[in-house]
């Protein structure tokens, strides 16, 4: 009978041949796919935050205050109907990510004519926006951007903000 | 365990730039790492998971699964106190199932107890 001490020795060289093993396939596989990625990739926003052609679709808060002041945008909340409940931009439209089926097309009049759109959630990892920005230029939406840790950056610079009235929110 | 690692390692091969966003989105790992972790980690589970179902060095294959799911588990609490509305990328890469709540926790601490009693049956107390 193997002692414990042989079988731990025996069960730590199992577990890195199964992690060698893994690394081995992954590196051939990645090697030969069409949509292999890099070993070491570029995480910066603009990258990020781009379409599918690697264009960067990032507007920065200053030209989406200015297209705001000007009416020139729609804003579109990425988050979960409740956080927009709780505080959102001025005007925006609510269009969850967990519910852009369901919900599109009850918004799409809102976005349509020759208004940029402009997709922001919260946090600068949030990928809400940038996947609702994703979708609405697959419906054809032409000039789509996203603002970046949106609802954060725009309450930190003092800009226009409003909450559901708690009248409306007791009758959700 | 064997099925639910390789069904977890299924979507995360399919879709790589998807699940290495979701590694990113952790904040844990530096950039630099994030590919490579993102390519390595589903390959891991699919052998693991394999070598559980097959039964072929199962003290070894229930090492990895135990040190994965301890990593996996901490990532999801530690996220969860900083607060980060991060996607759990655990079965899926889609963000259209959600982010990680507290019943995402629930479920992983489950599979980390159940993984642990497999490392104990393998290696600590090997049943002879």
């Amino acid at each position: 009978m193997e002692s414990k001490s042989i079988m731990r020795i025996k069960a730590l060289r199992q577990a890195a041949a199964v992690v060698v093993i893994a690394c081995v396939l992954a590196v051939g596989t990645n090697f030969l796919r069409q949509n292999g990625i890099p070993f070491v990739g570029d995480w910066s926003t603009d990258v990020r935050f781009s379409d599918d052609s690697g264009q960067s679709l990032v507007i920065s808060l200053k030209k989406a205050s200015r297209m705001y002041a000007e009416s020139e945008a729609v804003f579109v909340d990425a988050r979960p109907e409740y956080q927009y409940d709780q505080g959102h931009i001025k005007g925006a439209v609510s269009l969850p990510w967990q519910k852009v089926n369901e919900r599109f097309m009850e918004v799409a009049g809102n976005l349509e004519g020759e208004k940029t759109i402009i997709c922001y959630c919260n946090g600068e990892n949030c990928e809400l926006s940038h996947e609702l920005a994703l979708f609405l230029s697959d419906m054809g939406f032409e000039d789509v951007r996203v603002l970046v840790n949106g609802w954060t950056v725009w309450r930190r610079a003092g800009l226009a903000i409003q909450k559901k009235e708690k009248k409306d929110l007791d009758n959700v | 365990m064997g099925a639910v690692f390789l069904y977890a390692s299924y979507n995360k091969i399919l879709h790589p730039q998807a699940f290495a966003e979701a590694v990113y989105n952790y904040q844990i790992l530096p950039d630099a790492a994030v590919n490579a972790a993102a390519l390595a980690l589903p390959f891991i589970e699919m052998v693991a998971g394999l070598c559980l179902i097959a039964g072929v060095w199962l003290p070894g294959a229930a090492m990895v699964v135990a040190l994965l799911m301890v990593v996996f588990t901490t990532a999801l609490i530690f996220n969860q106190i900083r607060g980060l509305d991060v996607h759990c990328g655990c079965f899926s890469t889609q963000a259209l199932h959600g982010p990680a709540s507290l019943w995402t926790v629930a479920r992983d601490f489950c599979f980390l107890v159940l993984s642990v009693y497999l490392l104990v049956r393998t290696v600590v107390f090997p049943i002879s």
